[in-house]
């Protein structure tokens, strides 16, 4: 190899690990950047629910973010990745949902997609062989424990988590009914 | 309620003056007055879900138990709820036909492995009265369902966008979370007074897969329908729990979600996702308001070294 390409080669990959790594997401409610990604960290800047970030890296339930000039960590909970901005189908995503959406040939068209659009299913025959497959395949508790301690996983006590207030109301039909 | 009752009697009391000489209305009015005069079970409660792991809102009281009127007829409860062994053939008439839709993806050491995770994970869901199936299925889409009876589906287009043992996990927790918390039951009893009342209608009813087809509507179209938004969010908030519980990094659900918001929505692979599950940003935002700090001290394993690809 030409020795020269090498730093050329080099530079090539540097910007391709970054690019890979800085994706867009939005911050979903007011939030804390700090300076290491545990909440008792030194609090490097406050962000505005809908400040656009880059995300740098991603550590169990926190992700390394620039947002404007401050660089810290955030919940990974508190940001969506992409670039729809805030909410689900975002400025970005409009286009896309009216060409989709609005337009069922457009899903009927893509090649490759095996059965799983809404017609699909609503003609779909029970199928007997492929059921018995797959309860065929089914683990008892006692080999799946066991797989289960090859991981070193064992059971841990966490407790449920509460709904959220915000959601209370028609969150109750589904207790109600 | 009783509201409801009011009206539901009062326009059971017109519908009937309209279709007098309608049996099929008759009966549908025999069967509602039946119901709303009866003033206390006639059995008792059948056994409650297993104390565990449900979340504080299913705190809540539960309505009392009725009984199941004309069950034998019926097939099904209409008031009441469902035992295990309507359950699991409810949801292996529904796995039968998704199953018709889709096939299992042709690879042993993966739903071996898909099996072994998710056994693990609903060992942690506190129901222990259902045999849990898992498979990945062929399809290039990016979707899971969940089937009541404990029937888990895993599409082969999500599978391949995951990177370790506890995203694969999170998927599953989310999914055995519908299970677990029967959210397809409530709302196929919802409608089941109507099913109930067509295959009662119509005599031809005999075997029991066309009774639970006839509760289920066509095919496996109860997966195109979807479930309430609000079954989404608590099945995530749910699931997340299972899957710490196990052992797991509690944050393989929200990675996941995390990777689905980055996809356009404009990609067909998520089309039927999208319309059956709110946009996962809006999922994100709803966990993070419950979870807040509060998973915080969990410390989990991803388990990627073991982690499965498909060729």
């Amino acid at each position: 190899m030409n020795p020269n390409l090498i730093p050329a080669a080099l530079l090539l990959l540097c910007t391709a690990s970054a690019s890979a790594w800085a994706a867009p997401g939005t911050v979903l409610r007011n939030e804390k950047l700090y300076s290491q990604p545990s909440a008792s960290a030194k609090v490097a800047a406050n962000v505005a629910k809908g400040t656009p970030v880059n995300i740098l890296a991603k550590q169990g339930g926190w992700l390394r973010v620039t947002a404007g000039r401050s660089t810290g960590w955030i919940r990974l909970l508190s940001v969506r990745a992409g670039a729809g901005g805030l909410g689900g189908a975002g400025v970005g995503d409009v286009v896309g949902a009216a060409t989709t959406r609005s337009d069922p040939s457009r899903v009927v068209a893509v090649a490759g997609l095996r059965g799983l659009t809404d017609a699909d299913l609503k003609q779909a025959k029970f199928n007997p062989d492929e059921l018995a497959r797959m309860e065929a395949a089914g683990v008892s508790a006692a080999q799946a424990r066991s797989f289960a301690s090859r991981a070193r996983l064992a059971a841990v006590k966490v407790p449920a988590l509460p709904a959220p207030a915000k959601s209370a109301q028609p969150a109750s039909s589904w207790e109600t009914n | 309620m009783i509201a409801q009752r009011v009206i539901l009697t009062l326009s059971l009391v017109a519908f009937s003056g309209v279709a007098a000489g309608f049996d099929f209305g008759k009966a549908l009015e025999e069967r509602i007055n039946k119901e709303l005069n009866r003033e206390q079970p006639a059995q008792p409660a059948p056994a409650q879900q297993p104390a565990d792991t449900a979340p504080a809102q299913n705190a809540a009281p539960t309505p009392p138990a009725n009984q199941k009127i004309d069950a034998r007829q019926l097939g099904f409860a209409l008031f009441g709820d469902y035992s295990i062994e309507e359950e699991n053939r409810i949801g292996r008439q529904i796995a039968g036909n998704l199953l018709g839709a889709v096939q299992l993806v042709r690879d042993d050491k993966l739903q071996n492995y898909v099996n072994l995770v998710g056994n693990w994970v609903a060992q942690h869901s506190g129901r222990t009265d259902v045999t849990w199936r898992f498979g990945v299925i062929d399809s290039e889409t990016i979707n899971a369902f969940a089937a009541p009876g404990g029937y888990i589906f895993v599409t082969k287009g999500l599978y391949r966008r995951l990177n370790n043992e506890a995203e694969l996990a999170g998927v599953l927790a989310h999914e055995i979370a519908h299970v677990s918390q029967k959210h397809h039951l409530k709302v196929l009893k919802q409608s089941s007074l109507i099913g109930a009342l067509g295959q009662a209608a119509s005599s031809k009813a005999k075997d029991s897969d066309q009774v639970v087809q006839n509760l289920i509507g066509n095919g496996a179209e109860i997966m195109a329908r979807g479930l309430d938004k609000n079954a989404e969010f608590e099945a995530d908030r749910v699931g997340i729990v299972y899957a710490a519980r196990a052992g797991y990094d509690p944050w393989g659900l929200p990675a996941v979600l995390q990777d689905m918001a980055a996809i356009p929505a404009q990609d067909s692979r998520t089309a039927l996702l999208y319309k059956t599950h709110p946009h996962p940003a809006a999922r994100l935002d709803a966990l993070g308001e419950a979870v807040g700090g509060r998973l915080d001290a969990v410390r989990g394993k991803e388990v990627g070294d073991r982690f499965y690809r498909i060729p």
